[in-house]
């Protein structure tokens, strides 16, 4: 079989991880991600006992995430389970629906605070057009960022993870970088 | 200039791209009696009116969701906005 060598998104061997001040940037890789659509006319599902959540927002439990991209859409997050067939479990725990295989389609950045929600909520006010005060904990949007397409994910109030296509990947580091070395 | 997106509340206009008059939603019937000439003027012939006026709108860098806006062409004011799947179906007299 051919031996082949797994980089990251940015080209690397690790995972891109990296301190600007009070905020911690890092790649997560490890989150595997699939989406998940209604056919028409049919009930919301609770995949993995997890209740989906309405438009603009995110919701955790049960061991998986869940956040909404579209009228009857959602986007799964289980974290740690990138190496495993995400898709066809959740298959199994969501009968009817749409499910399609997003792992690695998506590169994920997660930005924790260590001094609170003051240096993420500058950091959103930098980079979308976004109502900040509004996109508190739970929320998660689409939005454009630089140009790019992205999704936006306020964990808690001292966490943010953005999501873009992995092709995009360096182009969204890079802004992260810039962008955070501007606010020290 | 902000739309008010009916799920997710006031939203950056560049965040959409614009498709044009709201009528492209009633696409004629292609079997009908008459269907060549309903389509020409579905396809060559549009209102250009200075005053409000119904539009499709596609939030492209959003939940890609099709709206019916209304908009003042001469203020450029907002004074509405639904999702075109709604309107679509209760054209069609189904449940929105």
């Amino acid at each position: 079989m051919t031996d082949l060598t797994p980089i990251t998104a940015l080209g690397a061997d690790k995972p891109a991880k990296q301190q600007f001040g009070p905020l911690r940037i890092s790649e997560n890789p490890a989150a595997a991600l699939a989406s998940l659509a209604l056919r028409r006319g049919a009930s919301r599902p609770m995949p993995m006992g997890l209740e989906l959540p309405g438009p603009g927002k995110w919701a955790a439990g049960h061991g998986v995430a869940a956040f909404w991209t579209g009228p009857d859409q959602w986007m799964i997050e289980a974290e740690n389970r990138a190496i495993e067939d995400f898709a066809a479990d959740l298959t199994a725990h969501a009968a009817g629906c749409s499910i399609t295989e997003q792992t690695d389609g998506w590169t994920v950045f997660e930005i924790v605070s260590e001094s609170g929600d003051a240096p993420i909520r500058a950091m959103m006010e930098k980079l979308v057009n976004l109502d900040v005060a509004a996109f508190g904990p739970g929320s998660a949007t689409r939005t454009g960022l630089h140009h790019m397409s992205v999704f936006l994910i306020r964990r808690s109030g001292d966490r943010l993870a953005i999501m873009t296509m992995r092709s995009t990947a360096s182009e969204l580091w890079h802004v992260l970088e810039e962008t955070a070395k501007g606010l020290g | 200039m902000l739309i008010p997106h009916p799920l997710l509340g006031l939203r950056d206009a560049q965040e959409f791209t614009y498709l044009g008059d709201a009528r492209l939603i009633e696409r004629p019937d292609g079997m009908a009696e008459g269907a060549e000439a309903a389509f020409a003027d579905y396809v060559y012939l549009r209102d250009n009116p200075a005053g409000v006026h119904r539009e499709l709108w596609f939030h492209e860098q959003g939940d890609r969701s099709w709206l019916v806006v209304t908009r003042d062409t001469v203020t450029h004011e907002i004074l509405g906005a639904e999702l075109a799947r709604d309107v679509a179906l209760r054209g069609k007299g189904g449940a929105a």
